[in-house]
């Protein structure tokens, strides 16, 4: 018994060894975060005297919603990713299916060009594209933007939505066939409805890497009236320089829109966002 | 019925065969087409291009290697080099040690292990640019929280310039990389745990093995590929740094913090524009940094975890 009685009390301390682990990095991970919150909602003199504002002060977010121009560049970076992820969504689906549905000469050996399109960093591409669209005369324009995002995007979302295809029963689209459907009714008909999850993922992931994305957005766009978010914020930082209540203001707002998708979709963004582990 | 009555007419084996091609082809051209336009196109250029000197605006000229051996004469290049691979190599062994221990902690059956993961997650959703800035605002050395604690804390000896001192930019950076990426490489171990079956573990603590040798014999061993997966994507992160970097030092204090991404950028668009851009030189740069993230690429595709992705 008094073995028992001391395995518990082993067990005890080392479970609170734990959680005061745990907790202590909780404070660490979250504190950025926490005060950033905080920060946001105090009067300017406030900042620096105290972690905990004193009244909750949120005329900070109407101070930059418009001085920032938010709405604009939250729309901007709206309008990008909706032409993005809609041109990768439809591409990559039919790429993908036919990867992993169809038989036919070079399958493979295609499939290893689209793979190594994944590999290919945003910066070796970042010049020519610069001198690419300017040519098309696509740049500074949002559809150009949103273009120049596609190419390493659909192959990695082909390469997702393959796997997803495969792990569908071949037998369905047989069946399907005898009933005298054509391809493309299989594919419409039984295969597309089957692969809303595969989709769900893909859009996440791809919607997501947008809305973040930095170095061709802060490139291809000029005018900063056309600037997505996140350019858009790192060109006010100079204008509220030590301004901290309005730069923590306008950085929630701006992370607003994906932590709510986040907190509504937790699991498939999870998943959407781990997928990219797989990537080249 | 025979054979020979059910087979088709040439005519028909003609369009089968057509069809077969013609099918496949159908679905795949649209994502073809944007891959040829947006990265093949592209790539070729660049390619070109890094033979090439040109200021975007006269014509380019030939000049071979010239731009490969200006680079290996190129002190700032060399120090971009150095910069890269201290922060990959850093960045890759916390980021791969630390989320592996506490996937682990919070692998252990523990109560709120929900409520961990979700609040260490949390900074993944965040852009680079948005944590960078947010970070800058925390390390200023006269208004920034990090020394204002210090000193309320009365330890004023202790603070510092943070990412405008040359020996700690890098580590500061280091530091919020880690701080971004936790929850991300968290989750991964974290997944690849769930999918070791729970009885190797409990055979295991029938023949006396303790938390730590579970650990060490059952968890590393079955993870391995895992790892790998971890290591090559931190590194080639590493190698490709940017964003984060470009917002919160631009690559400064005197290139103290310039990575070969942030050279790249400072070289092919002036800061704001005021140095003439050598796009050729630029995209020698952006060459080297392909060249070295197709090598840790083709790593993790020979690991083979490529063929095991699952939605």
């Amino acid at each position: 018994m008094i073995a028992t009685d001391q395995y518990r009390v082993i067990q005890r301390i080392r479970e609170l060894v734990t959680y005061a682990f745990l907790i202590l990095l909780s404070i660490v991970m979250a504190f950025p975060l926490l005060w950033m919150v905080m920060t946001s909602v105090k009067e300017q003199r406030e900042v620096f005297t105290s972690f905990l504002p004193q009244q909750l002060d949120f005329s900070n977010y109407e101070r930059v919603w418009h001085a920032m121009d938010l709405p604009n560049h939250l729309g901007n970076s709206l309008y990008v990713a909706g032409i993005n992820v809609a041109i990768v969504l439809v591409t990559a689906t039919l790429a993908g299916y036919a990867f992993a549905r169809f038989e036919f000469p070079g399958r493979d050996w295609i499939f290893y060009v689209f793979l190594a399109a994944m590999m290919i960093p945003g910066q070796a591409i970042l010049i020519p594209m610069f001198q690419y669209l300017k040519s098309l005369d696509l740049l500074n324009t949002h559809v150009g933007l949103a273009l120049s995002m596609t190419g390493g995007a659909i192959s990695f979302a082909t390469f997702l939505m393959r796997a997803f295809f495969r792990t569908l029963p071949f037998e369905l689209g047989d069946a399907g066939k005898i009933d005298g459907c054509s391809e493309w009714a299989v594919f419409w008909y039984v295969y597309l409805p089957l692969a809303r999850p595969g989709i769900a993922t893909v859009l996440i992931f791809q919607f997501m890497g947008v809305w973040n994305e930095f170095m061709f957005s802060t490139t291809f766009l000029i005018s900063p009236k056309l600037k997505t978010i996140q350019p858009a914020l790192y060109q006010v930082i100079g204008r509220y320089s030590v301004d901290y209540t309005a730069l923590s203001a306008g950085l929630l707002l701006a992370i607003l829109p994906i932590l709510v998708v986040f907190l509504l979709l937790q699991k498939q963004f999870i998943k959407g966002l781990t997928a990219g582990a797989f990537k080249g | 019925m025979t054979v020979s009555s059910v087979r088709p007419k040439s005519e028909d084996l003609w369009m089968t065969q057509l069809k077969k091609f013609l099918l496949p082809a159908a679905f795949l051209f649209p994502a073809g087409f944007f891959l040829a336009a947006f990265i093949a196109v592209p790539m070729i250029q660049a390619i070109l291009l890094g033979f090439q000197r040109w200021n975007g605006i006269e014509p380019a000229t030939w000049v071979g290697l010239r731009n490969y051996e200006n680079l290996l004469q190129d002190k700032v290049f060399w120090q971009s080099m150095g910069n890269v691979v201290y922060y990959t190599v850093a960045t890759t062994v916390f980021q791969t040690t630390i989320p592996l221990l506490i996937a682990n902690i919070l692998n252990s059956g523990l109560r709120g292990s929900t409520a961990f993961r979700f609040l260490y997650f949390l900074p993944v959703i965040i852009s680079l640019t948005i944590t960078g800035l947010l970070w800058r605002m925390i390390y200023e050395p006269n208004f920034g929280v990090l020394n204002e604690m210090l000193r309320s804390l009365g330890l004023r000896d202790w603070t510092q310039l943070w990412l405008a001192d040359r020996n700690l930019v890098i580590p500061c950076i280091i530091a919020v990389s880690i701080w971004q990426s936790l929850g991300f490489f968290m989750m991964i171990f974290f997944a690849a745990m769930q999918g070791i079956p729970q009885d190797l573990y409990e055979s295991a603590s029938i023949d006396g093995a303790n938390v730590w040798h579970r650990f060490r014999f059952i968890t590393i061993p079955m993870l391995r590929s895992t790892m790998t997966v971890v290591i090559v994507l931190n590194t080639i992160g590493g190698i490709r740094a940017f964003d984060q970097i470009w917002v919160m030092t631009t690559g400064g204090p005197n290139h103290a913090s310039e990575t070969l991404g942030t050279y790249l950028y400072r070289t092919a668009f002036g800061a704001l524009g005021s140095s003439n851009p050598h796009l050729g030189y630029a995209t020698a740069i952006a060459i080297v940094i392909l060249v070295f993230s197709l090598i840790f690429s083709i790593i993790q595709i020979r690991v083979g975890q490529v063929n095991e992705v699952e939605l």
